[in-house]
């Protein structure tokens, strides 16, 4: 089963957190902390899986994460759970964002947590993998963002078939028009993050 | 590109940009109190918020609660846009409430009534949000709401794909989180079919579903094993285009692959012929598959294709039966220890651990060692080297033992600090385990506590001791290597401990030598006292008086240390009560009764290792239960097996260890009330009453002096062979003295009862046991002795058993036959010993069997009366005691006493008649024996006057002392 799946930045910076095993919010905050710090000194080509942990399960327990480029995907899983199963569940995770937004970046996670849990959700489901078949997984999260437009173009007006195209493929450009209208891509170039290279399609 | 108008949510976009443009943590703190200043006005006072804006709020909180802030508002808010009729605000209420609600919540009624409504109605992609927020929260409440729902969901010919998958899912969640509020259904029945399935997500769901079911009751869905084989063999044997969109870079559908190959694992290997034959074919290809080119070099591909192969081959180690298999699968595992990819060495580490387990492939493994010690010695990756380790110790038996255990020492001392702790319980263990030369595994421990003293825990070294004082061939090198070793300028405190409890015990086989001479050896472990915790102090005070015994002529050094301030007057308590004990016992006694008390550490008990107890405690999975026992039934391990820390406080000596303390406390204080009992024999400490009260420790050590001093001036009577009574028992013991009947014992727990019956020199007794608790009482235990030399000849005992169980409130009846040999002055002492909820307890009671009751009343005359008593008049055959009445001397009682004590009470022998005149016959098988007994109670001084003759030695006096306990 998994117990966790956790992401998080190079800094440690939480970005998705969610558990399939209820723990108290504090608990939460202290287990991102203590995976981030296990998982962030170790090398990039040492292998995906560590024991340790302490917070989470004891000794049946396992680490099994990835690291794209600024990011960390970290899945904390029970032993009956493949490893190697697992690894390829990240890889499918993350070609599906990035199928969905388009070259996923740091940002998109940041600025549409809300998509990243429903992407989520149809991948795993209380823990335990759900659908792996990317193919069904992106007609599901589509059919969500058909309701989703027209139940704003009903609000808006504006005709439904124009909405349904835009689909989630969008997101990032509506995002990116969203800071242009704040005036605010010369914030974004001040901020102190690295650079955020599309995480999609680097080698692994 | 249609631009709509808060689309992305500007609000929240511009709140999160503030936030990420936030120059310190202060200031971000600052700016998400202000939004939730803002939220929580917004939530209360506008009753006009339309869905967007509850959206926009409640993702502004979810992103707030990610960055680690508490949000204890908005959760009635999301409870309602559960019930709006628009999909993106029931979407986003039910993400709340999966991330943010815990399950006792008070709204989950709300919730609750909220998913029914949902799963109710037609809409799957709302019952689909709504199996999403059940699978998340999983509470029982839940579960118990909606028991009936979700089952329904999941079988009914009408349900779609993508909800079945998601059903099967949610109930699987709900049986784990609460299994007994589902209720077991028609439903159970049809779901192994699901395996067969023609949509794979669902087969894949549930594939889980059912493994969950399966390791509950295997029995009930056995019938998914040939489903489950056949399902695979369709799989693996379809081509890559077959199964489309399942096909995950050319490997056709390994999760669902290796959820069947997980599945199969909880099951023996088939029994049907075909099905086993199919599946060996599966695993066979699948072993195939593995040699081939790759059909891509994205490392995706071999992952996947690698995730079936591994469970595989974890199902051919669980089946243990096909050994081509087997070694197949070795083979593969062997190739993959040198691949380049890190997770499959990693992996291979793992799975040959389990293989290392079976005895057909136990020697293939072993091939790779070689490869495994280079892992160890070469990998960068500590995870790698963990598993190299697991693997090393799984692989290892006696034939490699020893190179083993060498490589694993020397890795040691460059080991990374995360795995140093469990690498020394392991090599404990092995050096423990293989041993054939003793002086070798002393050495090793030596060497890890040298090595890596500080990851040495206290099992480790209470073991080396214990195996140390249970062989005496290897005493004498102990004591050699210990003292070579604390020649070290610096050593580990861990070796202090050793070395002085050692020397202490066996010092005395290392002095011949003058350069370990008893002085050099009482130099060497004081240079090291000052800088030892106290803990360390007070093992090594007692190692000194230890050597106050084994070499008299330091004595005078020695006292003077304990004399010395820094001893008698340090501010550790423990340690000044150590120092002013041992000097007043080795100025007080004499060299015998310190010797006695200072003698050797007698043998522990054979347990099982407490070190491999710890190392179970910390990795479950590391030390497979069955392989451990199959070592140690197969090999005869000359080995000492012991010591897990209940009742190992050894009886007869003063336990070294023991600091009254938690610090040694596995080793002294648990044991203490067992082993109390046995040290009290010898020292008469503590009260009969008191059994249970630790004894060994220090408070125990204060009584001893009490107790000796005591000795001197008032010999105490009977009270050093009580000492080991449990409370109360030596007065329920009097009254049976004139009586057959009645309570012998009772506390919480239990109540003991006796009834019996004499004919001559023949006896039967009856003890009762009432469980008085409402738990069974396990592993009881009756054991009888006879103190001294009575059972060579005094009474012969027979004992029926007694079963092992005492039911809650059942009573147990025990039958014991006893036959008077000859006269006995001691009664036996019967030992109890019962588990009551896990804890050890024990009573120990004298079996209320005295010599009186073998006497037959007799009648006679006054003048024959005084013609016997005038014949037994030689000064053995005749014992007289003047005792004070302990109540007022009243006639009739005196009467029922005598009567009771089964002699006549005689009328008109003797001239007074307040005195009393009693005779009787004493039957052994041996001889019988007269009795005549006058009893003169006096009453102003309220005194009574004994005399009883008899006409066999010995016996006057053991039934005087019988008697004057009851006047």
């Amino acid at each position: 089963m998994i117990k966790a799946i956790l992401v998080f930045n190079n800094h440690g910076k939480p970005r998705l957190s969610r558990f399939y095993q209820y723990y108290p919010e504090d608990m939460q905050q202290q287990i991102v902390r203590e995976t981030f710090h296990l998982v962030s000194k170790r090398d990039d080509n040492v292998c995906n899986f560590l024991e340790g942990g302490t917070l989470i399960g004891g000794s049946d327990f396992k680490i099994i994460y990835r690291h794209y480029a600024t990011l960390y995907f970290v899945f904390c899983v029970d032993s009956s759970e493949s490893e190697l199963g697992i690894l390829d569940l990240i890889q499918v995770f993350v070609e599906t964002l990035d199928k969905c937004f388009e070259n996923v970046c740091e940002l998109d996670l940041i600025f549409h947590v809300d998509k990243v849990h429903y992407i989520l959700a149809e991948l795993v489901m209380g823990g335990m993998v759900l659908e792996t078949n990317m193919t069904e997984i992106i007609t599901r999260i589509e059919e969500q963002n058909k309701l989703e437009k027209s139940e704003k173009a009903k609000l808006d007006g504006t005709p439904v078939l124009i909405q349904t195209y835009a689909g989630i493929a969008a997101a990032p450009a509506r995002a990116v028009s969203a800071l242009k209208e704040m005036n605010i891509p010369q914030k974004v170039k001040d901020m102190k993050l690295p650079d955020l290279p599309s995480i999609g399609n680097l080698k692994f | 590109m249609p631009t709509v108008k808060g689309d992305g949510m500007r609000g929240l976009a511009v709140f999160i940009s503030d936030i990420r443009n936030c120059k310190s943590k202060e200031a971000e703190i600052k700016r998400i109190n202000k939004e939730l200043a803002n939220i929580r006005s917004k939530f209360k006072g506008d009753k006009t918020l339309d869905g967007y804006q509850k959206k926009k709020y409640v993702c502004k909180l979810l992103f707030i609660f990610l960055l680690g802030h508490d949000i204890d508002f908005g959760h009635m808010e999301a409870v309602n846009l559960l019930s709006s009729n628009r999909y993106t605000e029931k979407q986003i209420g039910y993400l709340f409430i999966s991330v943010l609600i815990g399950a006792n919540n008070d709204l989950m009624k709300l919730v609750i009534q909220a998913i029914r409504n949902d799963l109710a109605g037609r809409n799957p992609i709302h019952i689909t949000l709504a199996l999403q927020c059940v699978a998340n929260i999983g509470s029982r409440e839940m579960a118990e709401g909606l028991s009936v729902d979700i089952p329904k969901l999941l079988v009914s010919g009408d349900t779609i794909d993508s909800v079945k998958q998601s059903a099967a899912l949610t109930l699987l969640r709900l049986l784990r989180s609460s299994p007994d509020s589902i209720p077991m259904g028609e439903w159970m029945s049809r779901i192994i079919h699901l395996l067969n399935d023609q949509h794979m997500g669902v087969v894949t769901a549930a594939a889980s579903l059912i493994e969950n079911l399966v390791k509950k009751n295997p029995e009930e869905y056995k019938g998914c094993v040939s489903l489950a084989v056949s399902r695979l063999s369709r799989i693996v044997t379809s081509s890559y285009t077959d199964l489309q969109d399942y096909t995950y870079y050319f490997v056709p559908a390994p999760w669902l692959s290796v959820k069947l190959l997980r599945l199969l694992q909880n099951y023996p290997p088939p029994e049907d012929p075909a099905v086993k034959t199919r599946l060996s074919e599966c695993l066979e290809t699948i072993l195939n598959k593995a040699q081939e080119p790759p059909k891509s070099k994205k490392v995706q591909h071999s992952n996947a294709k690698n995730a079936v192969l591994f469970e595989a081959i974890n199902l051919i180690i669980h089946m243990d039966s096909d050994p081509n298999l087997l070694v197949r699968a070795c083979n593969q595992l062997g190739q993959f220890l040198q691949h380049r990819e890190t997770n499959l060495r990693y992996l291979a580490l793992e799975s040959m651990c389990l293989l290392a387990t079976s005895e057909f492939s136990h020697e293939a493994v072993k091939k790779h060692q070689e490869t495994v010690i280079t892992a160890l010695k070469t990998e960068r990756d500590v995870s790698v080297r963990q598993r190299a380790v697991d693997l090393l110790y799984a692989m290892c038996d006696r034939t490699n033992a020893e190179e083993i255990v060498g490589e694993m020492l020397e890795y040691l001392e460059s080991a990374d600090y995360s795995i140093r702790e469990e690498m020394v319980l392991k090599v404990a263990i092995l050096a423990e385990k293989y041993a054939v030369d003793y002086t070798w595994y002393v050495d090793v421990i030596l060497n890890l506590i040298r090595i890596a003293g500080d990851y040495v825990s206290e099992e480790v070294w209470y073991r080396v001791i214990q195996i140390v004082i249970n062989r005496d061939d290897v005493q004498g090198y102990a004591a050699k290597t210990v003292f070579e070793a604390l020649q070290a300028p610096a050593c580990h405190e861990n070796m202090v401990k050793v070395g002085g409890y050692i020397l202490g015990e066996f010092g005395n086989l290392i002095a011949g030598d003058p350069r370990s001479g008893s002085a050099v050896q009482f130099q060497l472990l004081h240079s090291k006292y000052h800088l030892c915790s106290p803990a360390t102090r007070g093992l090594l005070l007692s190692a000194y008086i230890k050597f106050i015994n084994l070499f008299p002529e330091i004595k005078h050094i020695i006292q003077d240390v304990l004399r010395s301030d820094n001893n008698m007057r340090n501010a550790d308590v423990e340690l000044q009560q150590r120092s002013i004990e041992y000097l007043q016992l080795s100025s007080i006694t004499t060299a015998d009764v310190l010797a006695t008390v200072l003698e050797e550490m007698p043998p522990f008990p054979e347990r099982e290792s407490s070190i491999l107890a710890k190392l179970k405690k910390k990795k479950p999975s590391s030390v497979p239960e069955g392989s451990e026992q199959k070592e140690t039934t197969a090999s005869k391990i000359p080995a000492v097996q012991m010591s897990n820390n209940v009742d190992i406080a050894p009886p007869t000596s003063i336990n070294l260890m023991s600091q009254g303390e938690s610090s040694t406390d596995d080793f002294v204080d648990q044991g203490s009330p067992q082993g109390g009992s046995a040290s009290v024999d010898l020292l008469g400490l503590g009260s009969p009453t008191q059994p249970t009260a630790p004894s060994v420790g220090s408070g125990g050590l204060l009584d001893m002096f009490d107790t000796l001093t005591s000795h001197s001036s008032a010999p105490a009577t009977n009270g050093i062979d009580l000492g080991g009574l449990s409370g109360g028992a030596e007065e329920a013991f009097r009254k049976f003295i004139c009586k057959n009947n009645g309570v012998l014992f009772e506390n919480d727990l239990l109540q003991i009862g006796v009834k019996s019956e004499y004919r001559e020199d023949l006896g039967r007794l009856w003890v009762f046991y009432g469980n008085k608790t409402t738990f069974q009482l396990n592993a009881f235990l009756v054991d009888v002795s006879t103190p001294g030399n009575l059972s060579e000849t005094g009474l012969s005992i027979q004992q029926k058993p007694v079963g092992g169980e005492v039911e809650a409130g059942a009573q147990v009846k025990q039958q014991f036959n006893m036959a008077c040999v000859q006269e006995f002055a001691e009664a036996p002492v019967m030992t109890i010993q019962f588990l009551y909820s896990g804890a050890q307890q024990k009573i120990s009671l004298k079996l209320p069997v005295v010599l009186n009751k073998y006497i037959t009343p007799a009648e006679m005359d006054a003048n024959t009366f005084f013609t016997r008593w005038k014949a037994l008049n030689s000064p053995s055959q005749e014992c007289q005691q003047i005792i004070k009445a302990t109540s007022p001397i009243d006639h009739e009682q005196v009467k029922a006493k005598l009567i009771g004590f089964s002699v006549s009470v005689l009328e008109k022998v003797d001239p007074n008649a307040e005195n009393f005149v009693s005779a009787g016959i004493l039957y052994t098988r041996n001889q019988q024996v007269g009795i005549l007994l006058r009893l003169e109670p006096n009453k102003q001084a309220q005194m009574y006057r004994l005399t009883v003759r008899a006409s066999r030695d010995k016996v006057a006096k053991i039934l005087c002392d019988l008697m004057q306990t009851q006047l």
